[in-house]
């Protein structure tokens, strides 16, 4: 921006209200004492009413929790976190099963309508319970007609429903809670829960490992491509609650998924912990498509509150021929610590990796990815767009490594940051590593602001400046949001819009 | 240094806290110097820096410095002939200036170890930061060099030559240049030797308002010897650095670059090139400062990973908060020619300032099939053609040197490493 101090003063203006998902709900809640010990986790399991098993993979991870310490390799700086002063379980007290929706909160409905998920509100949701699959089918008014869209919703630390289960079920797909997963899918779950993270990953996966206390189950087996897309809304509500959710998802033979997960919470002065691990799987000629739209709570004008975001995904292409695909457009939290990788495990693997990373007020983002190959004749793409404002920091950091065996690799990494305002900054760290000299790696990363050039060019055509900046920021993003399923596209355009207020426009 | 503690200390972290204590009445230096060389053992004695440290994340230096050499008083290295000839000469042999060196119009020349003695050195003698491990090993030990003053206006017309050259044991040498308003000089630093010594090496820059310099470091240490080196600069207001660096040799290497543009208009060019053979270990890490508006600089390097060498370029490119309208690119490009080498780069950028063009790219990949397939359709073998194709990919950043008598000194030292690695 040419005229920095007006960006400044714009960017204070910044008030709580560009956070339109704080509100809060009163719901009688089911809580777990505050703080951690193993009769915590002890109380989660019989909760959730788990085989022994589960019990003992989360209390060795406990304990190897309690020899890790934090990591600080990160560029972002946060006050230290009290571990024991989290509620690690915190459940809305109904507890619906598909069969007795009636049972379901009104308030929780009305958090869910006020979001905007595609529940499709009160009569879809319903339909979940007397329609059969052929009366799904038919189109309904809602603006996410043109797809149809299979929910899991989690609302702190339990998923309340999730939608569409039955015509998933006669295509074979197999989508549902993880804790109802571990009760009635163990094998699966035993077979495959810690294969890519294992509960050894790092201390915030391990701490995961330990105290997750659910999330989302996909299992699509061999040969099927599942009809719908699906998605997960995540929703922090209680005060002083941690969350730390499980997804899982295995992609058989030859079989195609499609999954968005989206997260909101209310406005609250003190911070947060979210904790999540995601494990993707993907056998031979598997492809899973893995998109996020990440709008935490980011905190308040002066950087008060907000989520901590420290999360771990990574995802297994196990199989020749397997596709991963991240997509994430990352505005909200107050800290992003968060790296989708994928292991490139199976010759001709590949693996992609599309983001966006909007960072204003004081939020602090870092944020990237690591392709590892081990594959013979695999490829992955990286596509990396970055855009500061206000006070905030983003950080791009990334590795991509050839292994001895991993003849043909190939690596093609673009991140681009774009600053407004100078009281803002834009790092870039990737990491290369050859072990293979037929491996063939290419980087480029480059920082600008806005060019003065762009800017007239837009403008002299008659439209005004903060238009004109919407507009060449959208432009910037576009590799990426193409990538997102359409229906989410346009939420995540406006996302980065609303973001972005009071620095651009 | 290490953040951490060691648990227990190497066998190379004991022979150099020992030869501290057995060398330290030898070191000269007045109550300042030698302060600063106090705090740098403490230093060392934290442990040498792992790959845990960020900026020595693939040289793990606690491991990889397996061996240190005794001092060895006896050791005699030889001056060998510039790589330009008729540049003025000024060695350092085995860790030692010598008392004669040829004048120079417009420059005089100290012995290190007098500004040593002196004190005035002593403000550069702290390392840069906590992971400076190779600027607390140098200021424990130095104990000679030289301090080269060009006057104001000065304008050389041959190179002055700066020769450390070891035999074996351990060398600490410091090489301090200042450069006066508007003067203009070429320099070249010669690393090389015979023996398996430990080199420590730090050389000191300052160039005043409007100087203009090319500094040449030619490494060429054979490859049993350890080099660890550091370049620092201070480029002030409208002045020019073009810094070349050649690595081509040594067994484990470290050859540090730090520049800070302190005047507007200051302007920094690096080239590099690491050859890299047998099983070498070489890190060339920079780290470059746009501490103030209407700064440029652009840096290029190319690797050759032959044999089973492992190389790393890290590069770091700091754009202050106040330093608005920089314009700072960065290259690096490697042919991985082996199966058993490997190379890792960290390309980074920090900016802290809106009004800037940045940018980096990166490259790791073999020989280009097609310009091969193109020579040897025309008749040449497979083997010349790869030779050919090699040498114009690191040649070409020497041609960027506009002085042809450098340009060509250059080529030769890369001919003779062809010759001898194939």
């Amino acid at each position: 921006m040419p005229a920095v101090q007006d960006t400044i003063d714009r960017v204070r203006k910044i008030d709580v209200d560009q956070y339109k998902y704080g509100f809060q709900t009163e719901i009688a809640v089911d809580k777990a004492p505050k703080g951690l010990s193993e009769d915590i986790i002890r109380f989660i399991s019989a909760k959730k009413d788990e085989p022994s098993w589960m019990l003992e993979w989360r209390l060795e991870a406990y304990r190897r929790w309690l020899t890790l310490e934090e990591p600080t390799w990160a560029r972002v700086h946060y006050p230290k976190i009290d571990f024991q002063d989290i509620y690690y379980y915190a459940a809305p007290k109904s507890t619906p099963g598909p069969s007795s929706l009636s049972d379901v909160d009104p308030e929780l409905l009305k958090v869910y309508e006020k979001l905007g998920i595609p529940l499709r509100e009160q009569e879809i949701l319903a339909g979940v319970q007397k329609t059969d699959a052929s009366e799904l089918e038919e189109p309904s008014d809602n603006v996410y007609k043109s797809g149809r869209v299979a929910v899991d919703a989690v609302f702190d630390s339990v998923s309340v429903v999730t939608t569409f289960k039955k015509e998933l079920a006669q295509a074979g797909v197999i989508f549902c809670s993880i804790s109802e997963a571990i009760r009635e899918h163990p094998e699966l779950v035993q077979k495959y829960l810690g294969s890519v993270v294992p509960t050894s990953d790092n201390f915030y996966a391990t701490l995961n490992s330990a105290v997750f206390t659910d999330g989302s189950f996909v299992f699509v087996p061999k040969g099927v491509r599942c009809p719908m897309e699906l998605s997960t809304y995540f929703r922090m509500n209680e005060k002083n609650t941690g969350q730390f959710e499980r997804t899982l998802i295995i992609a058989e033979e030859g079989a195609y998924v499609s999954y968005l997960e989206g997260c909101t919470a209310p406005q609250r002065d003190e911070n947060q912990l979210h904790a999540a691990v995601v494990e993707l799987v993907a056998l031979d000629d598997a492809e899973i498509k893995y998109s996020t739209v990440q709008n935490w709570y980011p905190g308040d004008a002066e950087g008060k509150g907000g989520i901590y975001n420290f999360v771990t995904k990574r995802g297994d292409c196990r199989g020749d021929r397997s596709k991963i695909s991240w997509t994430q457009v990352e505005t909200g939290s107050a800290i992003t610590w968060k790296y989708p990788s994928c292991i490139l495990r199976g010759d001709d693997s590949s693996g992609e990796f599309y983001s966006i990373a909007v960072s204003n007020g004081y939020q602090q983002v870092d944020s990237g990815t690591k392709m590892i190959h081990l594959g013979k004749n695999t490829s992955s793409r990286i596509i990396s767009k970055g855009i500061a404002a206000g006070f905030s920091q983003n950080t791009y950091r990334g590795q991509v490594s050839a292994h001895r065996k991993a003849t043909n690799a190939r690596n093609f990494t673009n991140c681009d940051s774009l600053l407004i305002g100078d009281q803002c900054g834009a790092h870039t760290v990737p990491y290369m590593e050859a072990k293979n000299s037929t491996a063939q790696f290419e980087h480029e990363a480059t920082t600008s602001k806005i060019s003065e050039d762009q800017k007239f060019y837009v403008m002299q055509r008659g439209i005004p400046e903060e238009e004109a900046i919407a507009l060449i920021v959208n432009g910037f993003v576009k590799d990426v949001i193409q990538q997102l399923p359409m229906e989410f596209a346009v939420e995540a355009q406006k996302l980065i819009g609303i973001s972005l207020e009071g620095s651009v426009g | 240094m290490n953040m951490h503690t060691q648990p227990q200390r190497t066998p190379a972290e004991t022979a150099l806290i020992d030869a501290f204590g057995d060398r330290l009445s030898l070191l000269p230096g007045d109550g300042a110097v030698m302060l600063k060389r106090d705090d740098a053992i403490e230093a060392i004695k934290h442990g040498l820096p792992t790959r845990r440290v960020e900026s020595w994340h693939y040289t793990d230096l606690r491991r990889l410095l397996s061996v240190v050499p005794d001092f060895d008083p006896t050791a005699l290295a030889k001056a060998v002939a510039p790589i330009v000839e008729g540049s003025a000469v000024l060695p350092v042999l085995n860790g030692k200036s010598e008392a004669k060196v040829p004048a120079i119009d417009g420059v005089a020349v100290q012995s290190l170890s007098e500004k040593l003695i002196d004190g005035s050195i002593a403000p550069g003698l702290d390392p840069y930061g906590s992971d400076d491990a190779i600027g607390a090993l140098n200021t424990a030990f130095v104990a000679d060099g030289y301090f080269v003053d060009i006057a104001d206006g000065a304008e050389l017309e041959k190179p002055i030559e700066l020769q450390n050259l070891q035999a074996g044991g351990q060398t600490h040498v410091r090489l301090a240049v200042r450069v006066g308003a508007g003067a203009k000089a070429v320099i070249v630093e010669r690393q090389a030797g015979d023996g398996a010594a430990l080199v420590s090496s730090v050389s000191q820059l300052v160039l005043g308002e409007g100087a203009e310099v090319t500094w040449l470091i030619v490494q060429e240490q054979p490859e049993m010897a350890t080099h660890l080196a550091q370049f620092k600069a201070h480029i002030g207001k409208n002045a020019k650095l073009t810094l070349f660096v050649m690595n081509a040799g040594g067994k484990l290497v470290r050859q540090e670059v730090m520049v800070k543009t302190t005047g507007e208009g200051a302007d920094f060019k690096l080239r590099g090139i690491n050859l890299l053979a047998g099983d070498t270990h070489s890190d060339v890490t920079m780290v470059l400062d746009h501490a103030v508006p209407h700064t440029t600089s652009t840096e290029i390097i190319r690797n050759v990973v032959t044999g089973k060498a492992r190389g790393v370029f890290q590069g770091r490119i700091n754009v202050h908060q106040y330093a608005q309208k920089t314009n700072a690119k960065m290259a690096c490009n490697t042919l991985l020619l082996s199966d058993d080498g490997e190379f890792s780069t960290k390309p980074e950028l920090e900016i802290f300032a809106d009004d800037v063009v940045c940018g980096h790219g990166a490259t790791v990949t073999e020989i280009d099939h097609d310009h091969l397939f193109y020579l040897m359709a025309r008749g040449v073998d497979e083997k010349s053609a790869r030779g050919l194709l090699v040498k114009a990919f690191v040649a070409e950043v020497i041609e960027e040197l506009d002085d042809e008598t450098i340009v060509e000194a250059l080529e030769a030292r890369l001919d003779e490493w062809f010759v001898t690695h194939g």
